[in-house]
């Protein structure tokens, strides 16, 4: 152990480790940790400057917020694993529940404190495509075509491709009368045509993109919406399916980590101030949906129109879902290792 | 008695390398112990060096008992078979290695490091390669820079592990006179260490034959070829080429 | 009984001087022109596939936007951060495992220490283990969840995902490569230049300064140049310890992967070629150390040379 206390000392001396959260003197600079999930990069970066400047306006202090990005349930092991996270703000309530549950940083009914089940901004599931559409795909029944790949991330490792995964059961479910087989059915069809799972939902859009791999790739719409922007929007089109599931990123302050560290108050503000105008007004520039009526208002417009389902109204919240459809031998792992064959 | 070992014994394991030796060399002597392989005769030697300690039994050196003495303090020369010379070094520095590597204050100075292994170089002729490093040497000049460093420290004893047993036939024969006159010319007592018996005779004032980790014979060299006691030595002292015989062999070379 | 011995010639071979004149012998001899051009040929395409083409790639993708571009993207506070955090772990694992190194060697091929085979397998066992599964190993033992979580908690002390984690992360993995290049070079040269300097009355450390340390310089050298070079490009281990803490924790490998998913790709090759600069420097600075040597080495002959009439 004395080489553990020798090397952190030799770092801390050298200043790498500028410790996280905030100190006695309230004028001193504060810095949170947001732990977050893959496709809120650029959204938080822009945020992250927003509320320093508001903070700064408000109480004179200088406030930092550091990133730390990957996959959503990835980043949730961090957490629990001891990752000092001040807020975390990952792609899926789940994956907080697990944070809540296992890490005890934070408590069980941490989605009743903020407004809108703790979810300032909204996603829905939309399909990249190749420029001009050369498949001709419109909607879901498309993708279980045999003559189309479709590119996703795997559900079991990825909180972005669970959204998409559900999405497509949600939408057979509707068509088919709740018929739960027809379901089953439809989304082991859709499975079939996955040439590669990916990890990460990052992944799967690079693979699709820069690979050049598969006619169509399932993503958050401002996940599409992004790397066509990006990466040319020449190159790709987007179509908004006939139904589709609202995915819901959910926030919440890891409130033992933010008491430790003592900065509970300004954790909390700097999550209030995600449902602010000036905040929502950023999340619709880097296409997330805005919750608050009166953005909605305002930026609903720019969005193309697409009935949605939630996950409570279809599958009963997130722990109902992810225990029949992605834990362990659960009806992805049944699908998934016949559609192999 | 310049070494003395008094029923020294040492085991590797199973194997019994010696097995109560006494044994004495006088100042100034230059003693010969032969033997085959495993005989014991390289362990003797490890042992007074101190690079093996002994089981049991007591060795002296000088009448001091060497027991408490590490390798470095014994104030021995020690020649290696395949001269362990220092391969980084010119043969100037690895001369000049045991006495650079005093402590400060019985250091020399470097103009008397210098004069010193001039000298010592000039003693064994190699005066004129001292830049040259160990590999740019023929092995009989690598062996003379060995012995030349081993000097350097100005060793109460000498020992010698089969010196000459990399050394071609022909370059045997000339160095092995050449130890006999230096030894003659320095004087230090000397315990050579070879395989090769008409070498013992020829060089060293006694030879002691060595045999399963005992001392089987010791006299001089024309004591043991008059009397042969031991089966074993007659048998091992026959084998070895006759000086005529390895004369002839030499010319085939 | 008989006891038979060889002739002494037969039994030791062939003097060192002779040995090394056959040696050079056989290289000037053997393979025809034409299939030394191929060879040739061969080799050089390959390192120029594998080698020349990547590092193109790196620079040119780095700057498609043109240098003005490519200066900003390295004046980025983050991406300096991380490299100065690079070469922060890189500084510490290095000596370290330099230091563990030689220790392991010495006591593999000369100390006579017990179970050698043990310690060769150990030594050796980062480089048999996916260095994402030594990440993981990592958190199950000082995550807060693990072995050493609730103690670690207890006394408020933060491993996991701080820089003393990467450094730790990093040492594991660069752990092998500077025993891995001493042991078979100490292992060759035996241990009697060692005796010789023990007899001659060097201490222990002046044994190891004078004599071990010299003999085993190049083989150090290398080892320490392939240790740093790890030490700088970890990845996966690193990427698992750290929480990927922008601006604190991450190295300039894992500050690569986020500019890159991020479609930063000029900030992402621009921090490559970086990386490849300082891969660059390592080995320029290993030339540079062998070149004065060898020219010192020569000089001292020719004055020798130029003495003799």
């Amino acid at each position: 152990m004395k080489i553990l206390k020798t090397i952190a000392r030799l770092t801390l001396a050298l200043g790498f480790v500028a410790p996280i959260g905030g100190t006695a003197a309230a004028q001193q600079k504060v810095t949170l940790l947001n732990v977050s999930y893959d496709p809120t990069r650029e959204l938080y970066k822009e945020i992250n400057a927003a509320f320093a400047q508001e903070w700064k306006r408000r109480t004179g202090q200088d406030v930092e917020i550091k990133q730390s990005h990957g996959g959503s349930g990835a980043q949730a092991r961090a957490v629990i694993d001891g990752l000092e996270a001040d807020v975390v703000t990952l792609g899926l309530a789940y994956d907080i529940d697990e944070i809540a549950q296992r890490g005890k940083t934070l408590p069980a009914d941490w989605q009743t404190k903020l407004p809108h089940n703790s979810t300032p901004f909204a996603s829905t599931v939309a399909f990249v495509v190749r420029k001009g559409n050369p498949k001709g795909i419109k909607d879901w029944n498309d993708l279980i075509r045999p003559d189309v790949q479709v590119i996703t991330a795997n559900p079991k490792t990825s909180g972005g491709a669970r959204w998409n995964y559900l999405g497509a059961w949600g939408y057979a479910l509707q068509k088919n009368k709740g018929s739960e087989a027809a379901a089953r059915d439809f989304v082991a069809r859709l499975y079939k045509n996955v040439p590669v799972l990916d990890a990460g939902a990052r992944g799967s859009t690079t693979t699709f993109v820069e690979r050049g791999i598969g006619d169509v790739l399932i993503a958050w719409e401002n996940e599409a919406l992004l790397s066509v922007k990006q990466l040319g929007p020449d190159k790709f089109d987007i179509v908004i399916p006939s139904v589709s599931i609202r995915a819901e990123p959910p926030v919440a302050v890891n409130e033992v980590v933010a008491q430790k560290h003592g900065t509970s108050k300004v954790a909390r503000a700097y999550l209030e101030f995600l449902y602010t105008d000036a905040a929502q007004a950023i999340a619709a520039k880097h296409y997330f949906r805005p919750t608050g009526p009166r953005s909605l208002a305002k930026y609903g417009d720019s969005f193309p129109k697409v009935p949605q389902f939630t996950i409570d109204q279809l599958f009963g919240g997130w722990a109902k879902a992810q225990k029949t459809h992605f834990a362990d031998g659960g009806i992805f792992d049944q699908i998934y290792s016949t559609a192999g064959k | 008695m310049s070494v003395a070992l008094e029923r020294v014994s040492k085991r590797f394991g199973e194997f019994v390398a010696l097995d109560e030796v006494t044994f004495g060399v006088d100042e100034g002597e230059l003693v010969a112990l032969v033997g085959p392989s495993g005989s014991g005769k390289s362990t003797l030697l490890r042992v007074v060096a101190g690079l093996e300690r002994q089981d049991a039994g007591a060795v002296r050196i000088h009448g001091e008992d060497a027991a408490p003495l590490g390798p470095g303090d014994r104030r021995i020369g020690f020649v290696f078979q395949h001269y362990a010379l220092f391969r980084h070094m010119t043969v100037f520095e690895n001369v000049a290695f045991g006495l650079r590597v005093r402590p400060r204050r019985e250091r020399p100075s470097g103009s008397e490091i210098t004069s010193a292994v001039k000298d010592l170089l000039q003693l064994v002729e190699l005066d004129a390669l001292s830049a040259r490093y160990p590999s740019e040497l023929s092995g009989g000049q690598q062996q003379r820079v060995a012995l030349a460093r081993a000097l350097a420290v100005q060793p109460r004893v000498l020992l010698l592990d089969e010196p000459f047993g990399a050394l071609d036939a022909r370059v045997r024969k000339q160095l092995r006179q050449w130890l006999r006159q230096l030894h003659d010319e320095v004087r230090v007592t000397t315990i050579l260490v070879t395989h090769d018996s008409e070498e013992a005779c020829e060089v060293a004032d006694r030879v002691a034959v060595m045999h399963e980790g005992r001392i089987a014979q010791i006299g001089t060299a024309a004591d043991l070829l008059r009397e042969t006691a031991n089966p074993f030595l007659g048998a091992f002292l026959a084998d070895s080429p006759r000086p005529s015989a390895s004369a002839k062999r030499i010319d085939y070379h | 009984m008989s006891t038979t011995i060889a002739p002494p010639a037969a039994r030791h071979g062939i003097p060192p001087g002779l040995r090394a004149a056959r040696r050079t012998a056989t290289a000037a001899t053997g393979e025809s022109a034409i299939a030394r051009w191929i060879l040739i040929g061969i080799a050089l395409a390959y390192l120029f596939l594998f080698l020349g083409l990547p590092l193109f790639v790196v620079f040119e993708e780095a700057l498609k936007k043109g240098v003005g571009a490519y200066f900003t993207a390295l004046r980025d506070a983050e991406l300096l951060h991380a490299l100065r955090l690079t070469l922060l772990v890189a500084g510490i694992a290095v000596p370290l495992n330099v230091v563990f190194g030689i220790s392991a060697a010495w006591a593999i091929t000369k100390g006579k220490v017990r179970g050698h085979a043990l310690l060769v397998a150990l030594a050796d066992l980062p480089l048999a283990v996916s260095p994402v599964i030594a990440g993981l190993t990592f958190m199950l033992l000082f995550g807060m969840q693990g072995w050493f979580g609730p103690w670690l908690r207890a006394h408020d002390i933060q491993i996991a995902f701080t820089v003393t984690a990467v450094v730790l992360a990093t040492i594991f993995v660069t752990l092998p490569f500077v025993a891995r290049e001493l042991i078979p070079l100490m292992e060759e040269q035996g241990v009697t230049e060692e005796e010789a300097a023990v007899t001659l009355g060097a201490s222990g450390w002046q044994m190891f300064r004078r004599v071990t340390l010299p003999n085993i310089r190049w083989g150090l050298l290398y080892g320490v140049v392939l240790c740093n070079a790890r030490a700088m490009g970890e990845f996966g281990a690193v990427s698992v310890v750290s929480g990927r803490i922008r601006g604190q924790t991450t190295t300039l490998p894992l500050h690569i992967e986020i500019l890159y998913n991020e479609y930063d790709f000029t900030a992402a090759f621009a921090a490559s070629s970086l990386l490849a600069m300082l891969a660059v420097v390592t080995l320029a600075a290993k030339h540079l150390l062998e070149r004065s040597h060898h020219a010192a080495r020569a000089r001292l002959i020719q004055e020798q040379q130029e003495k003799q009439p």
